[in-house]
């Protein structure tokens, strides 16, 4: 259907206009301009962020930079989830562009303060490396992302997960490593058609079947402990009928569409917008999952104007 | 499929979920393979663990495979895994010193 690949197409060129500022400590010598990007929604922060980093390295000494990450208003934002979920999740109902702020250099004032302890020489350079390797790196909410293919392997292990749930791995273990490289060279090249020639072999079941056997898929609260709720959901009843997206968020998650005092608090938000409740989630699932073949869902406040 | 209000219950009687540790290749085998896992465990919790347990050191890899199929994130949590991949009560997860299933 022409409708059906439209959207298809919508979701894979999202874009976020954004803004990214390098923090700014009492050390910082010379100043940065702010540098400005169209993200894509559907992509990783570390895998189109190359051209922020030159920007950035620019104002900066060689032997200062680190390991780069990202901070939305005090919460580092994880490079594993994709950057239409960050935004949803974080920021969906505040001006635009996304203001992001850089980090990227490395700890180095402390050093001053060991050797000023005389402390056991060997000591301070031990923790002088581990001090140099961090721009306080906040181990406990990131994942380290060193390279590109900690990026592929991550999104390749999101698509095997996914087939697991939907074909048992079956179709994702039929392809070969040249079609497995086909969905990553697709996603890092922002290249739709070759994406996509093997990603609907993803999107297939078999004719007696109506759908999956499961729906992948995750459903992220800002205001929750937990990272997210993932569970089996059959995208069919028994009766035959489509199960819809009411009925997956009436199962796994009900307070996201029960209103309280007869307002609905919350929006349920994928790819920017609020698809109606009734939609069919097998639908759902083969049009506006992201690359990675995950439905990941958004559970924010409504805004009160 | 049960309620959400029967699967909070749930997570809050069952805290804990069973996990079967099987090695692959020439990784050391565990003695003891059966464990009882708190749900909010992460998987790099459960390396950590596996590591100190057969006295790996701190800077070998250690993979983790579901289903001999993929190899969850490190902050993925047990529990979740176990709901959505265990069978016969339990999730069976193996773990190897070297990438075994890509």
């Amino acid at each position: 259907m022409t409708d059906d690949k439209d959207v298809l197409r919508d979701v894979w060129f999202g874009r976020i206009p954004t803004c990214f500022t390098l923090y700014q400590d009492e050390i910082t010598e010379r100043e940065a301009d702010p540098y400005y990007l169209l993200l894509p929604r559907v992509s990783y922060l570390t895998l189109v962020t190359d051209k922020v980093k030159k920007h950035f390295q620019k104002v900066m000494k060689q032997e200062e930079v680190s390991e780069i990450w990202f901070e939305y208003e005090g919460t580092p934002l994880k490079w594993h989830y994709p950057i239409g979920l960050l935004f949803d999740l974080h920021a969906s109902n505040t001006a635009l562009p996304w203001s992001i702020t850089v980090h990227f250099k490395k700890v180095v004032e402390l050093l001053f303060f060991l050797k000023h302890f005389h402390c056991n020489l060997f000591l301070v350079s031990r923790v002088r490396e581990r001090l140099l390797r961090s721009a306080n790196f906040p181990e406990k909410d990131l994942l380290h992302c060193h390279s590109k293919d900690v990026i592929e392997a991550h999104f390749m292990a999101c698509i095997k997960e996914a087939d697991a749930l939907k074909h048992k791995s079956q179709v994702i273990n039929e392809m070969q490593k040249k079609d497995h490289k086909q969905l990553w060279m697709g996603l890092q090249n922002d290249k739709f058609e070759q994406f996509w020639a093997i990603n609907r072999k993803l999107m297939e079941y078999p004719p007696e079947d109506n759908g999956f056997r499961y729906i992948p898929f995750r459903i992220y609260q800002a205001t929750t402990e937990r990272p997210f709720i993932q569970k089996l959901f059959r995208p069919i009843a028994s009766g035959g009928q489509l199960h819809t997206l009411g009925d997956l968020l009436k199962d796994v998650c009900p307070s996201a569409i029960t209103p309280e005092d007869g307002e609905q608090k919350t929006q349920v938000m994928i790819h920017g917008i609020e698809p109606m409740l009734e939609t069919p989630i097998q639908w759902l699932s083969e049009h506006m999952s992201y690359p990675d073949n995950f439905l990941h869902i958004s559970i924010i406040p409504r805004p009160t104007d | 499929q049960a309620s959400d209000g029967g699967r909070a219950l749930c997570d809050t009687l069952f805290p804990a979920v069973d996990v079967l540790l099987k090695a692959v290749g020439d990784t050391p085998i565990m003695r003891t393979k059966k464990w009882a896992v708190e749900r909010t465990r992460t998987i790099q919790g459960l390396v950590d663990f596996i590591k100190k347990f057969l006295k790996l050191m701190a800077s070998e890899q250690l993979f983790i495979y579901v289903n001999q199929s993929f190899a969850p994130s490190p902050d993925q949590e047990v529990g979740t895994l176990y709901e959505c991949f265990g069978s016969d009560g339990k999730l069976v997860l193996h773990y190897c010193k070297t990438q075994a299933w890509g």
